[in-house]
């Protein structure tokens, strides 16, 4: 540890001498005060499944992201047409992407440790995600092995994602509820990368991929 | 207009000029209050929507206050289980008393790394211990990477705004900065293409420099894990590439849990740039093979801020986010703009902040520079009650002038002690209504004004005209009005 140690000792203390008059109050257990903490906002949400899935679209689409539908049965001709309408040859995929989802007549770097330069080099990258949340329009990446390390979906300037309808839920907390453990590892995509620093004028693209496609597939009721 | 024709402004607190006199340049620049007013404007204008459309909005700020209030009242335990869950993961952990020795940490780091070269996310912190003067002066360049970030760094130029730093500064004026710094003699003042000019300098610096710099906007307690909000994917970018990577966090950044983003994410989004959800959110745990720097290290900063822990009623300053929702909101910011906080933290929060960073030894006029209009308050995600914090911190501020004047000689100490004395008591009051009517009635016109009084009185009338004392006061009526219906 290249920090002294007396520090660390000297700023835990001072914390604790700062919070002498909160001495009763700390020994009351701290889990059961947390337990306790106000928290009446919305759990869930309200709208129904179709309604949901819609919003969620319909989120994506004022962030500029192209969204395409499809049945579960239809997903590889779809990746196969969005790849080709965007003129993709050399495509990333993350090392667990589903075999019949790597179309043939592309070129796949599968991400085996691919060097950055590869990845730097490739002209897309294809992911499946953990979740979705549609209040925001925002797609969560917990960085398994169908979605892979967070450098093949940041590199390249086009990222296909891939969505099932039913990991689309509603509301923030709703997608806290599905995770049974914390992710060592997450990235929340609400659409392209954009800034807004000069004169407050929304511009796609600045580090991140430029475009954002996202195939949803249709695979409840 | 090159933005650095005027005297560069003093963000230390130690050296910056009194709030009145910081203010000045800006007040007498037209363009300057305009690039200002605009991009607040646009802000306040999305945010004020997206609130809007959000039932649930008061019970989000609630549940957030409560949160980060419940994470100052057990700072020390939740600061242990952060350090022991992130070096469970493979972080280092390092404490830094004050800025010097944060700086020194931080450099014995780069130095290990041997790095002559680092890229930076932005992060006020690091603005805060001054960190990139004292990288450039162990011969380390910093190159900043949000794209505001780079407009102050290459145009020599002060942050203004805690979320968006450059919002002082037009587009005309990037243009000129970039031309002149990235020779870039045909850049036209689109802001598209200024962004482009902006992605093609740092894309090398991003695949190349293995050693990067962030601060942070959460500490999970429960997991050991970091979190990054952001917009361009400058910041994925150094959370990624590099092989090292060394956060810079206040110690108040804790959150107890993962879920706890529920609630903060929700509002940081829409309080900072009136968004739903800024389009990146990073999160990660030590360090991951295969996966980001394989070398990771935290720096829990206090820098002033257990001491601030110690006061009950300023404790709350500490529950602060950093979405910059008050100074958007805040009138006297909208006049100013950031500079004259003489801070790298301006606005309403920068004003109780910063002279309670200092100990309350510098950065005293800026107390005082809010109309208590409590605007700043009412926007507040997690319910900071900055004007009891303001009038606190005003009276600490007089307390101590005092002690170095004595009370006697304090015209205004004299006189609250006389307005005391009648305001005590009724017939006191009333005598001193009555010799108050006498007394004004020399200077009240026929319309029933005063225009011009003499002395210390003159002050007020200078600018503005004085209504004069009713002949009857209501009390007086009110005891007239009882004899005649009887």
């Amino acid at each position: 540890m290249s920090a002294p140690a007396d520090s660390r000792q000297r700023i835990l203390d001072s914390i604790r001498g700062a919070s002498v008059d909160l001495a009763v109050k700390d020994r009351l257990d701290q889990a059961s005060a947390y337990a306790a903490l106000p928290r009446a906002y919305v759990r869930r949400g309200a709208l129904p499944r179709q309604a949901c899935v819609e919003l969620m679209m319909t989120r994506l689409r004022e962030y500029d992201a192209e969204v395409v539908e499809c049945a579960p049965a239809q997903l590889p001709a779809t990746i196969a047409a969005q790849l080709a309408a965007g003129g993709k040859r050399s495509v990333v995929a993350p090392a667990g992407l589903p075999a019949e989802w790597l179309v043939a007549g592309i070129d796949w770097k599968i991400d085996h440790d691919l060097p950055v330069a590869e990845i730097e080099a490739a002209e897309g990258v294809v992911t499946a995600c953990f979740c979705a949340v549609a209040e925001s329009g925002t797609i969560v990446l917990h960085h398994s092995a169908t979605e892979g390390r967070r450098v093949i979906s940041l590199l390249p300037d086009w990222h296909l994602c891939i969505l099932h309808s039913s990991q689309v839920v509603e509301t923030l907390p709703e997608y806290f509820d599905r995770c049974v453990k914390p992710p060592a590892l997450a990235t929340y995509v609400s659409g392209p990368s954009a800034t807004a620093d000069i004169e407050m004028t929304r511009i796609k693209g600045v580090h991140g991929p430029r475009f954002l496609n996202v195939i949803l597939v249709r695979d409840e009721g | 207009m090159n933005p650095t024709a005027e005297a560069r402004p003093v963000l230390d607190p130690l050296f910056a000029p009194p709030f009145p006199q910081a203010a000045l340049p800006v007040l007498r620049n037209p363009q300057l209050r305009k690039n200002v007013a605009h991009a607040i404007d646009v802000i306040q204008a999305k945010r004020a929507k997206l609130v809007a459309e959000k039932t649930d909005w008061q019970e989000l700020r609630t549940a957030a206050s409560a949160i980060r209030m419940h994470v100052l009242e057990n700072l020390g335990a939740y600061l242990e289980q952060f350090e022991a869950r992130c070096t469970a993961a493979g972080g280092v952990v390092h404490w830094a008393a004050d800025a010097a020795e944060a700086r020194r940490i931080i450099l014995d780091l780069l130095r290990q790394e041997n790095a002559s070269e680092v890229i930076k996310i932005k992060t006020m912190t690091s603005a805060e211990i001054q960190l990139n003067p004292a990288l450039e002066e162990a011969g380390i360049s910093p190159f900043e990477t949000d794209l505001a970030e780079i407009i102050l760094q290459l145009g020599e130029e002060e942050p203004s705004h805690i979320v968006v730093p450059a919002l002082h500064v037009n587009r005309s004026q990037v243009r000129e900065i970039f031309a002149r710094r990235m020779g870039l003699k045909n850049l036209s003042d689109n802001p598209k293409d200024l962004t482009n000019a902006a992605r093609t300098f740092l894309r090398q610096k991003f695949l190349t420099i293995p050693t990067a710099i962030s601060g942070a906007n959460f500490l999970i307690a429960e997991t050991g894990s970091v979190g990054v909000v952001e917009s361009e994917g400058n910041g994925r970018m150094c959370l990624t590439l590099p092989r090292a990577m060394i956060t810079l966090a206040g110690i108040e950044k804790i959150l107890p849990r993962f879920q706890d983003l529920e609630v903060m994410l929700q509002v940081l989004a829409r309080s900072a740039t009136g968004e739903r959800m800024n389009p990146y959110t990073s999160l990660w745990t030590g360090v991951t093979p295969g996966d980001g720097p394989q070398r990771f290290h935290v720096v829990l900063l206090d820098n002033g801020r257990s001491s601030i822990l110690a006061k009950p009623k300023q404790r709350q300053t500490l529950k602060c986010i950093r979405c910059a929702a008050c100074m958007n909101a805040c009138p006297v910011y909208r006049q100013t703009g950031g500079h004259a906080y003489g801070s790298v933290y301006p606005g309403p929060i920068g004003a109780i902040l910063t002279p309670q960073l200092m100990h309350m030894k510098h950065a005293q006029s800026l107390p005082f520079a809010s109309s208590l209009c409590g605007a700043c308050y009412e926007v507040c995600p997690v319910k900071i009650n900055i004007p009891e914090v303001l009038l606190e911190l005003r009276a600490q501020v007089v307390d101590q002038e005092r002690k170095q004047t004595g009370r006697i000689s304090d015209p205004m100490y004299l006189g609250l002690r006389i307005a005391n004395f009648f305001f005590a008591s009724a017939g006191r009051f009333h005598f001193a209504q009555r010799m108050g009517r006498i007394g004004l009635g020399f200077f009240t016109g026929k319309d029933g004004w005063i225009h011009s009084l003499p002395s210390v009185g003159g002050k007020w009338t200078q600018t503005r005209d004085l209504r004069g004392l009713p002949q009857q006061s209501f009390h007086e009526w009110w005891a007239a009005r009882g004899k005649e219906t009887k």
